[in-house]
C-alpha cells in the first residue's frame, strides 16, 4: 500500500515535471524554427495541432546536434594536441580549427 | 570559448547546387528546408565553439538532423497508430526519442517497469534546456510549403443551371461557358448576321479596305524594289529596304553579266587565256552541238543553221562521238528527199564510217611517221 502511494505520488509528479517542461517549452525558444520541425513531421506523417510537442521534438534535434558537434569539437582539439606537440613553434600561429568527422 | 565565424553563405549556396541528387531529402522540393536546417545547423556549431566549417560536413550533418526529425515523427506516429489514433502526443514522441536514444542509451532505460512520463530522454532534455543558451534563429521563417488555393467551380445545383444533359447529374461542376472555347469566326458571324445590315456592310467594307491597303503597299514596295534593283549595295540600310528577293525579275539584256566560258580544248592555248575575253559565239554546248544534226534528221537544213556550222568547225575543231547508230541509219537518212550531199556527207561524218576510220587509221600512221622521223632526227 504504502508502495503503490509512493508510486502514485511519484507519477504525479512525474506528471507535473512533465507538464511544467512543456510549460517551460513555450518561454525557450530553439535554435531550429518550428516552421522547419513541422515540415519534416508532416513530411513523416505524425499529425499534431499541440505547438508545444513540436518544440519538444525540436529541443530533442537541438540536444542531438549540440552533442555530435560537441564530440567532434573534442575530437578535433585532441587531434589537435597531439600535433602541438610535436611542431609547437609553427602550430602556434594557427588558432582556428575547422570541424571534422 | 572562442568567437566563431562562419563561411560565407553565398559559397555555400552555390556550391550546394553541385551536390549529388542521390540523398533521400536532397530532391529539389527539399532545397529550401535543407538550407534553413544548414542555418540552424550553422548556428549551433557556432555556439559549440566552432570557427569553420567544411560544406561537405555542414550538409552531412544537416541532413543527418533533418533524418533525426523525420525518424522522430515515423516512430511517433506508428506508435499513435498501433494505439488506434490518427494524431499523436507526448507519450508517442517520447516513445520516439526513447527508440532512436537506446542506441547511445539514456539513464533508466534498464529499467523494466519503467514509466513514459519518468524517462530518462526528458529529464537529459530538461537538462539540456536548462544548460544552454538562448540563441534564436537567423531569419525569420514563414510557414512553408505554402498550399495554393483552388479556384472550385460549383456544381451545377450550386449554381442553379440546368445539365445539359439528363444523364449528367447536377452535383457534377458546371461546363464553363461556351465563349471560353467557341471560335471567334463563329462568333463573329453571329454578331454579324445578328446586327444591322448596315453595320455589316460597313464591317465587310471595313474589311476590303485594310486588304485594299495592305495589297497597295506590296506593290508600292515592289516597285521601289525596281528602281533600286541595279543600285547601290554598299549600305546595309538600302539592303534592308530593298529586299532583292523580293525584287522583280530582270529581263535578257538589262544587266551586264559576266559571260560563262566553257573550255574549249585541253590541250589548246585557248583555255589558257582569260575566258573573259572569248567571244560570245564560241560558247557552244552539247546540246547545241546535236541541235543541227538533230533538226538536220527531222527536216531540212536552214542556210543560217550551216552557216553556224561553220563558224563552230571554223574555231574550232569538231568533236566526235559514236553513237553506235549503224549503217542503217545512213539508209535513213538517204531516205531523206530534200538533203544536199554536202549536208548528207557531214552528217555522216557525226555518226561514224567506214570512210572516218580510214581516215584515222591515215592519220594515226602520219602520226607515227612523223614522230619516227623526228626521232631520227
Amino acid at each position: 500500500m504504502n508502495h503503490n502511494r509512493q508510486s502514485n505520488d511519484g507519477k504525479h509528479d512525474d506528471d507535473s515535471a512533465l507538464s511544467d517542461f512543456l510549460a517551460s517549452l513555450m518561454d525557450y525558444t530553439p535554435t531550429i524554427p518550428d516552421e522547419l520541425v513541422e515540415h519534416y513531421l508532416a513530411k513523416s506523417g505524425f499529425q499534431c495541432p499541440d505547438v508545444r510537442l513540436i518544440r519538444l521534438v525540436a529541443v530533442a534535434t537541438q540536444k542531438f546536434v549540440a552533442e555530435v558537434a560537441n564530440d567532434a569539437l573534442q575530437h578535433c582539439k585532441a587531434r589537435q594536441a597531439a600535433v602541438v606537440k610535436d611542431k609547437r613553434e609553427k602550430q602556434q600561429k594557427v588558432i582556428s580549427f575547422d570541424a571534422c568527422f | 570559448m572562442n568567437n566563431g565565424c562562419l563561411e560565407n553563405r553565398k559559397k555555400e549556396h552555390d556550391n550546394s547546387q553541385k551536390r549529388p541528387k542521390s540523398y533521400k531529402f536532397g530532391s529539389k522540393s527539399d532545397d529550401f528546408a535543407l538550407a534553413i536546417a544548414k542555418v540552424a545547423v550553422a548556428q549551433l556549431c557556432e555556439s559549440v565553439g566552432f570557427q569553420g566549417f567544411h560544406l561537405s560536413a555542414l550538409e552531412t550533418l544537416s541532413d543527418i538532423s533533418v533524418r533525426y526529425i523525420y525518424s522522430i515523427g515515423k516512430t511517433a506516429n506508428l506508435s499513435a497508430n498501433l494505439a488506434g489514433r490518427v494524431e499523436g502526443n507526448v507519450f508517442d514522441i517520447i516513445h520516439g526519442l526513447e527508440d532512436l536514444g537506446s542506441n547511445l542509451g539514456f539513464s533508466g532505460a534498464s529499467d523494466v517497469d519503467r514509466c513514459v512520463v519518468s524517462s530518462g530522454v526528458v529529464k537529459d532534455i530538461t537538462h539540456f534546456v536548462g544548460v544552454s543558451d538562448f540563441i534564436p534563429f537567423a531569419y525569420d521563417v514563414s510557414g512553408f510549403p505554402v498550399v495554393k488555393e483552388s479556384t472550385k467551380t460549383g456544381s451545377f445545383w450550386e449554381k442553379e443551371e440546368v445539365p445539359p444533359g439528363e444523364h449528367i447529374p447536377s452535383w457534377l461542376p458546371a461546363f464553363p461557358d461556351p465563349e471560353t472555347y467557341a471560335t471567334r469566326l463563329s462568333v463573329e458571324n453571329e454578331t454579324m448576321g445578328v446586327s444591322n445590315g448596315k453595320k455589316t456592310e460597313s464591317e465587310l467594307e471595313r474589311v476590303e479596305r485594310t486588304m485594299d491597303r495592305s495589297l497597295l503597299n506590296l506593290q508600292l514596295r515592289f516597285a521601289h524594289n525596281e528602281n533600286k534593283g541595279g543600285s547601290s549595295h554598299g549600305s546595309g540600310y538600302v539592303a534592308t529596304e530593298s529586299n532583292p528577293y523580293l525584287a522583280a525579275p530582270l529581263h535578257v539584256g538589262e544587266k551586264e553579266v559576266s559571260p560563262v566560258v566553257l573550255p574549249t580544248k585541253l590541250s589548246n592555248e585557248v583555255a589558257l587565256r582569260n575566258p573573259v575575253h572569248v567571244d560570245v559565239g564560241n560558247h557552244v554546248s552539247v546540246l547545241e552541238t546535236f541541235a543541227p544534226a538533230i533538226e538536220a534528221m527531222k527536216s531540212g537544213l536552214c542556210d543560217s543553221d550551216n552557216g553556224k556550222k561553220k563558224l563552230l568547225y571554223d574555231q574550232r575543231p569538231t568533236v566526235r562521238f559514236k553513237i553506235g547508230i549503224g549503217k542503217k541509219s545512213l539508209g535513213t537518212i538517204s531516205d531523206f528527199g530534200s538533203q544536199n550531199e554536202e549536208d548528207l556527207l557531214k552528217i555522216a561524218s557525226w555518226f561514224g564510217n567506214d570512210n572516218e576510220k580510214d581516215d584515222k587509221k591515215r592519220r594515226v600512221e602520219k602520226i607515227l611517221k612523223e614522230s619516227v622521223e623526228s626521232s631520227k632526227e
